[in-house]
């Protein structure tokens, strides 16, 4: 923080282009949003994948569709987090691909592990104890070279508790879909926030697309409702279904066929996510060409109803 | 008069019998969600689902394909976050019940849901933890459903994702980990539930037409069976009904199978 982007009163409302060309560096360690098929930033991730912006170290907790579209396309060196999965829908196929071939490092922790180093980063603390990890093999070799991913230590008010602590983790940017935001960055999440508000909170810089603007006043009306005050972040990029194919909570329901579609293509191997990739992302210049081209007008109405019938 | 009903819906309907009215229950989407819910709307109305991705006490609708699914949001108390579930209900020690889906487990109940192989030389790749260490760490009655073959049920796991008893008596304490803790894992073949003594995993009870022999069989570590083993008790119309009509009309996660033989019951 410290630049006016963030700290003063800013429009910081921008395209996704602008935004990730102004805050995602190549090296960067990206903090990722959304959980399985629920609000992951697809607006945001297809607009990495188009600057093809690489050497990115991706951390969250459960990393799912955009994480995989980003090794896909070849742009991750390393995934910190608690898991590849996307459930009913298979795993994260190229992460799998890449964590088997050699290509993809990856540090395993569990959920909880990952949020307390979110939160330890969040609290400008070096590190946060927690009772996960105990015994199992997520605590990493002992004594290896490098620093440890984490430490067991003796509970100095009760001698003889082992307690696990984790080192902060603080992102230089995070990618979040919510539902609303204001100009000056005031975000506003709907439902289950997974691990976004310590990730965001951690941060050193958070781009946040959003289904609505609303006006400040707005916020300022119903301040009890924010979630995120402008403080933490510097983008906010306008993308009704910023968040398709997975879902935004009372907006929209996920779209499985499209979901299956990349599925089927990260299964299949490195020519079918380069085709897809291509088709979806390289080939279509901003993500609503993507939607007009995969997700038209009924299509997005039957997602809206879908969510509204179950809301 | 019971009626045809195949191996796996009796094993979602068995491991559903293993909550208890008012158990609080972190659970994964797949069939311990199916369990949960069946147990929800038979025996157990009082039971208390807990959800990874923040979701506390829903009213779970057919039928969700993930823990961000809306159908697990229906109505519940609150829509929180992963830190106020995890960490300020499970770790905090308010949680009975962890209830997880299929993996690797071996003979002290340890699960392996991260690689086959080794670090550094990893054959397969898995999705990896997720909830499912923070689960096992701090719930005090683990419960596991899955199908069982040989290759599930080595006897220890490649990789110690999310710990059981660790190596064997006082494991747990050693780590650090709270003693009160149990095992019971619901498979097509049989329940194995953990020896208090040992700490090993052994046959509680069999599925319908299944012997001790048989489930030996497909389990990688020697597995005794407790003495005077039961069979499995066939499923009421009911628990069948409900499981097929109402929490998974389109067969998402009950797979056609071969029924089992009639029950002489």
């Amino acid at each position: 923080m410290g630049s006016s982007a963030t700290t003063g009163n800013a429009d910081k409302v921008m395209s996704a282009a602008e935004a990730v060309a102004r805050f995602v560096r190549a090296g960067a360690i990206l903090g990722m949003g959304g959980q399985n098929v629920g609000r992951c930033p697809m607006a945001l991730s297809h607009e990495i994948i188009r600057q093809r912006i690489g050497d990115l170290t991706v951390v969250g907790c459960n990393l799912s569709i955009s994480m995989d579209q980003l090794v896909g396309a070849g742009l991750v060196r390393r995934c910190v987090g608690g898991s590849g999965n996307l459930e009913r829908f298979g795993t994260t196929f190229c992460w799998r691909r890449g964590i088997e071939e050699g290509t993809l490092a990856v540090e395993d922790m569990s959920h909880l592990a990952m949020v307390t180093r979110f939160l330890a980063g969040e609290m400008g603390v070096p590190f946060m104890p927690t009772r996960s990890l105990l015994g199992s093999d997520l605590l990493g070799p002992s004594g290896g070279s490098g620093p440890a991913k984490a430490v067991v230590i003796d509970n100095p008010w009760n001698p003889g508790e082992p307690v696990v602590l984790v080192p902060a983790l603080q992102p230089d940017v995070s990618i979040v879909h919510v539902q609303r935001a204001d100009r000056t960055g005031n975000l506003v999440v709907d439902g289950f926030a997974t691990h976004e508000p310590e990730m965001i909170r951690a941060s050193r810089h958070v781009i946040a697309s959003c289904e609505e603007l609303v006006p400040e006043e707005a916020i300022r009306r119903h301040p009890e409702h924010t979630t995120i005050p402008f403080l933490y972040v510097s983008a906010v990029v306008v993308q009704p279904f910023g968040a398709y194919p997975t879902s935004t909570y009372r907006y929209y329901d996920y779209d499985a066929g499209q979901v299956t579609a990349y599925q089927e293509a990260a299964r299949a191997g490195p020519q079918a996510v380069a085709r897809y990739l291509q088709e979806n992302v390289w080939g279509v210049a901003t993500f609503d060409a993507h939607l007009e081209r995969v997700a038209g007008g009924a299509r997005r109405e039957t997602l809206r109803q879908a969510m509204q019938a179950i809301t | 008069m019971v009626p045809w009903y195949s191996r796996q819906e009796l094993m979602v309907i068995e491991a559903a019998r293993h909550l208890r009215d008012d158990d609080v229950v972190f659970v994964g989407t797949g069939l311990p969600l199916l369990a949960t819910t069946l147990a929800q709307r038979t025996h157990a109305p009082g039971v208390v689902c807990v959800i990874e991705s923040g979701v506390i006490a829903p009213q779970v609708r057919p039928t969700p394909l993930s823990v961000s699914d809306p159908k697990v949001m229906y109505r519940a108390a609150r829509l929180g976050s992963l830190r106020e579930v995890l960490g300020c209900l499970l770790q905090r020690g308010l949680v009975d019940v962890g209830f997880l889906g299929g993996a690797q487990i071996d003979r002290f109940g340890n699960i392996n849901s991260t690689l086959i192989g080794a670090p550094g030389a990893v054959r397969r790749r898995l999705p990896g933890s997720g909830g499912a260490n923070d689960m096992a760490s701090h719930c005090r009655r683990l419960l596991i459903i899955t199908r069982h073959e040989r290759r599930r049920f080595p006897e220890r796991c490649d990789y110690v994702t999310s710990p059981g008893f660790l190596d064997g008596p006082g494991g747990r304490r050693r780590a650090g980990l709270s003693p009160e803790f149990g095992v019971t894992v619901v498979t097509d073949l049989a329940v194995l539930e953990n020896d208090p003594e040992t700490c090993v995993l052994r046959i509680a009870q069999l599925m319908p037409g299944i012997t001790v022999e048989a489930v030996r069989a497909e389990t990688g570590f020697s597995l005794d069976a407790v003495s005077g083993v039961r069979e499995v008790a066939p499923p009421a119309t009911g628990d069948l009904r409900v499981l097929r009509e109402d929490l998974d009309p389109d067969r998402v996660y009950l797979k056609e199978e071969e029924p089992v033989a009639r029950s002489q019951a």
